[in-house]
């Protein structure tokens, strides 16, 4: 039966990427003292975790409307930038702890609601033209990406300052790591499991799922699936947002920041399966893993940091070459 | 009786081809009515443009004395027409739960249904847990039908659901048919003639995009000339 | 539409040889030859003369009036005849159009009192187009793939950029002859072209696009790293010799003959391609995949052989300008170069001639005319030429919500219903 056949696939792909992970992990420990490798690893989790976040919006809401939302990039950036606004606006006195949740919090709730008036206004008269809506996400991407530096100018934004808790470093296995990162790992994972629960136990996930599947049918049971749309769509804005807002603390808020992090979430994308949401968060890891592991050979052996995007690259041809519609792709 | 569908004079087109050329059908209450017809005559569009998923562009359609036609797919069925499409349209990484539960038009309404879906479909029951692709095609027919019942619809279109079904299979699903009709009025699709004049109180022939003859299905059933005119395989 | 006789052919190709030569014979005959030349140096140094003359000459006033005489020739068409059917369809603005392109450098000269062939704005405005023509060229290859075949890629810019850079790296690092390093870049264009064709052959639609995009990226992040920078120049590109005559600085009225020369030849090739039997094919490929391997054509040979033709077209642009800039740098293997020739091919109008023409000319010469103005809108000041991708963006939304399949595309959806409806009319 068919259904078997899908599930051997999904279980042959959760191997060769525990597999991989297994190699990576092998190649640091070859490669790098016990400090780097640990250094390494965490910094490829992190890294995996804002790419997971950008990424995540975008492979459901591909899932389900069969858009590929472009300007995810520019929504990460309007969060950090979201974030400083408010961050900035609240009396002084402040403490630095409320400055950073109302940060996070309105930046999430910013990116939702611009994503929600970009679905409505902009991209549903072009439903029945998918490469005209890729061009119209990108040019959207532009715009907004223009806006900002009209209203900030080009430079970036002087990073702020993360609770002083979390702006600590401690010491793993000889090397040294920043607990905000770990921080930012924490969110990524809780957001994860977040979003895995959503779709699992709501009523709202079985329609997403479904939707996914065969989003007219949902029409005829009797389902409102504009409205689901648009609220995916924000969600995954929103998602975006939260991590451009995470980021902050230390890349700052610059306008060229989405673009950079937008190319790896679509390789994210293509590397787990466009539509499927388990594919994208094992996607988002392995690549971050894999950007770490090769940033850091890179710099060690060449003294530039170039690998870390080529490597990236070719790990999606390869992974293209052996399974055409990625790793836990459908279809 | 009265009608509770009524299409008059509909024409359908799918892109720039002209499906439909005129297509008028009555489904009184409670009953089953079958579209007859030759391959490609236009049948599963005609349910289509009543669900709205290909609207018509010309003609009435009428659900209660209400005009749908011209409404979105998701208001047509919030109504209370439930619709089963000739591919069965399983949610195949869902549950068989799930598949049912997504078919709630109000909270609870999977709970009232449950023991009366499982009557009529006895093996959905120990199958309630299994993602909808393993199961097999006549378990995902029966499946399909079950979702229509579980919000309240007084009307089923029901596509070709005979389709692939081994005779026995054809047989329980016939029987579970029957049983509904005390309760909902059903718009049959279906190719097997068999199963059509086993079920349907009604008919109406659809060749070449046009309603073409309809009646009480005991008429037809008298005039072997009518049913070489239309239905024999070209 | 009838396929246009022969003899209405034969005058077609009469008229546009006449476009073409009779402005050059003209100058030639009213020049002035440099003091002691004789035969073919004092003809050519006579047409020189004539037309690198300031301002409003003779030969301006030829020009105009040619095309004039042919705009008014094709607006009177069907009463002519012969001439009429020669001009029939959209032939006769066509033929206006070129003639209008190669009267351009002179009718600049005249409006703005400058040369043709010295510093000044008509040698400004040359460049310009020379751009004009080289973005045209790569609208009509993305057309040609993307418009007629139904290929999506969004790393054109690879076949592009590296014309470009291997031009200039095959004269440059290898010494070879400029014909040899042009038709080695070609050649690569061909080579990488196969690759994603055959690539493609396992990896479909989206994901395919996605492809060529790394693809183009892989390019494009090597040509900028500092590790080849003794070969590339890295993030600043590098710049190489040229021949005297394709020299852009020095012939510059040369280059722009042979840049319109290489969009018309490249629009002609797609045009031929397409009305011929294998361009049918390719649009039933690009119309239904499976009905076309049914009935029994190779559609994998057939996608290919638009790859390929794409490429070269893409790579020949990408050799134009690493000529006219006599360099390459990393942009050129950018994605700007790759969404570019996208947004021309659909505002023009994709799977037709005309469109990514207009497309290129349009937006192109748009973004010159207004690259210095400033617009103030509430309270906040904008100027166009930098924030260009901005405005480039808003028209892409604003056309494509009013011309859905492009502006041609549109239009000549509303001509062709228009006359179904007056055909079915009963008269």
């Amino acid at each position: 039966m068919r259904q078997t056949l899908r599930v051997n696939v999904f279980r042959q792909s959760l191997i060769l990427s525990g597999l991989f992970v297994l190699g990576l992990l092998a190649l640091n420990l070859a490669v790098f003292r016990p400090g780097t490798v640990a250094v390494v690893m965490l910094s490829g989790l992190y890294q995996g975790m804002l790419f997971f976040l950008i990424a995540a919006g975008m492979s459901i809401v591909f899932g389900l409307l069969d858009v590929l939302n472009l300007a995810q990039g520019a929504f990460f950036m309007l969060g950090a930038y979201a974030g400083f606004a408010i961050y900035g606006a609240l009396p002084a006195g402040t403490p630095i702890e409320v400055r950073f949740l109302a940060a996070l919090v309105g930046a999430t709730l910013t990116g939702g609601l611009a994503g929600a008036l970009m679905e409505i206004g902009l991209l549903r008269p072009l439903y029945a033209r998918p490469v005209y809506q890729i061009v119209m996400t990108l040019g959207l991407s532009t715009a907004i990406n223009e806006v900002v530096r009209a209203i900030y100018g080009p430079a970036g934004l002087v990073p702020i300052e993360e609770p002083p808790a979390l702006a600590t470093t401690f010491n793993i296995l000889g090397g040294q790591f920043e607990t905000y990162r770990l921080f930012i790992i924490f969110v990524g994972a809780a957001l994860m499991v977040g979003i895995s629960l959503l779709l699992q136990r709501t009523r709202l996930g079985i329609i997403i799922r479904a939707g996914v599947q065969d989003s007219e049918m949902v029409q005829a049971l009797g389902i409102n699936v504009r409205r689901i749309f648009t609220l995916v769509f924000a969600l995954g804005t929103a998602v975006a947002a939260l991590g451009g807002m995470t980021a902050a603390p230390f890349l700052g808020a610059y306008p060229g920041m989405g673009t950079d992090f937008l190319l790896v979430a679509i390789i994210v994308i293509v590397i787990g399966g466009m539509s499927s949401y388990e594919g994208t968060a094992i996607a988002s890891l392995l690549v971050g893993l894999t950007r770490a592991t090769a940033e850091q050979v890179s710099l060690q052996y060449f003294n530039t940091p170039i690998l870390a995007s080529v490597s990236i690259l070719l790990f999606m041809v390869a992974v293209l070459l052996v399974r055409p519609t990625g790793l836990f792709g459908r279809e | 009786m009265s009608a509770i569908l009524e299409v008059q004079d509909i024409h359908t087109f799918i892109g720039q081809f002209h499906i439909l050329e005129g297509v008028t059908v009555e489904v009184p209450d409670n009953s089953i009515t079958a579209l007859l017809g030759r391959n490609g005559a236009g049948k599963t569009t005609t349910l289509r443009s009543i669900m709205g998923l290909n609207p018509p562009a010309r003609g009435a359609i009428r659900y209660r004395g209400r005009a749908i036609s011209g409404r979105k797919p998701y208001d047509i069925a919030q109504l209370g027409i439930g619709y089963v499409p000739d591919y069965r349209a399983i949610f195949r990484q869902l549950t068989v739960e799930e598949n049912l539960k997504i078919a709630e038009r109000r909270p609870g309404d999977l709970a009232g249904k449950r023991q009366f879906i499982f009557e009529i479909f006895p093996d959905l029951e120990k199958l309630y847990q299994w993602p909808g692709g393993q199961l097999s095609g006549g378990q995902q027919q029966m499946l399909a039908i079950a979702r229509a019942l579980v919000a309240d619809n007084n009307l089923l279109l029901i596509d070709e659901p005979s389709e692939g079904l081994a005779p026995v299979i054809i047989e329980a699903m016939m029987a579970a048919i029957r049983r509904l009709t005390a309760h909902v009025a059903v718009l049959l699709v279906e190719q097997n003639f068999r199963v059509a004049s086993q079920l349907a109180d009604r008919y109406v022939i659809i060749e070449d995009g046009k309603s073409v003859h309809s009646g009480l299905m005991t008429d037809l059933l008298a005039s072997p000339a009518l049913i070489q005119k239309y239905l024999s395989a070209a | 539409m009838p396929q246009p006789s022969r003899s209405a052919n034969l005058i077609w190709l009469g008229l546009l040889a006449a476009a073409v030569l009779i402005p050059y014979l003209f100058g030639a005959l009213t020049g002035q030859p440099e003091a002691g030349l004789s035969g073919l140096a004092a003809w050519r140094s006579a047409a020189a003369d004539a037309y690198c003359a300031r301002g409003v000459t003779p030969l301006v006033w030829l020009h105009v009036g040619g095309v004039a005489g042919l705009a008014a020739l094709t607006l009177a068409g069907r009463r002519l005849g012969a001439l009429g059917a020669a001009l029939a369809g959209a032939r006769g603005w066509y033929l206006a159009a070129l003639a209008a392109l190669i009267a351009l450098p002179f009718l600049t000269a005249a409006v703005t009192d400058s040369s043709a062939c010295s510093r000044g704005q008509a040698f400004f405005w040359q460049a310009i187009f020379v751009d004009v023509f080289i973005l045209a060229i790569l609208a009509i290859s993305y057309n040609l793939m993307f418009g007629f075949v139904g290929v999506v890629s969004f790393g054109h810019a690879a076949f592009f950029g590296l014309g470009a850079y291997s031009v200039g790296l095959l004269m440059e690092h290898l010494a070879w002859p400029w014909w040899g390093a042009v038709l080695g870049s070609l050649a690569i264009s061909v080579v990488i072209a196969l690759i994603k064709g055959f690539v493609g052959l396992r990896i479909r639609g989206l994901y395919f696009a996605l492809f060529t995009l790394a693809f183009a990226q892989v390019f494009f992040l090597l040509a900028g790293n500092r590790l080849l920078v003794d070969i590339t120049g890295a993030e600043d590109g590098f710049t190489f010799a040229v021949p005297d005559f394709l020299n852009m600085t020095r012939n510059r009225l040369f280059f722009y003959y042979l840049g319109l020369a290489a969009m018309v030849f490249a629009f002609l090739v797609v045009q031929q391609l397409m009305r011929s039997p294998t361009g049918r094919v390719l649009v039933a490929v690009r119309d239904n995949e499976g009905r076309a391997q049914m009935l029994g054509y190779n559609t994998f040979h057939f996608k290919l052989i638009a790859i390929i033709l794409a490429g070269v077209l893409a790579g020949g642009a990408g050799v134009l300008r690493g000529l006219a800039l006599k360099g390459a740098s990393p942009e050129v293997l950018g994605l700007d170069f790759t969404m570019t020739p996208l947004i021309m091919t659909l505002v023009g109008g994709q799977a037709t001639f005309a469109g990514p023409v207009l497309g290129a000319f349009g937006l192109h010469l748009l973004e010159d005319f207004l690259r210095d103005t400033v617009v103030t809108v509430a309270g906040v000041s904008i100027n166009i030429g930098e924030r260009w991708a901005l405005i480039l963006g808003v028209i892409f939304i604003l056309i494509v919500i009013v011309f859905p399949y492009g502006i041609v595309g549109t239009v000549q959806n509303q001509w062709r219903k228009r006359r179904a409806r007056r055909a079915s009319t009963p008269s």
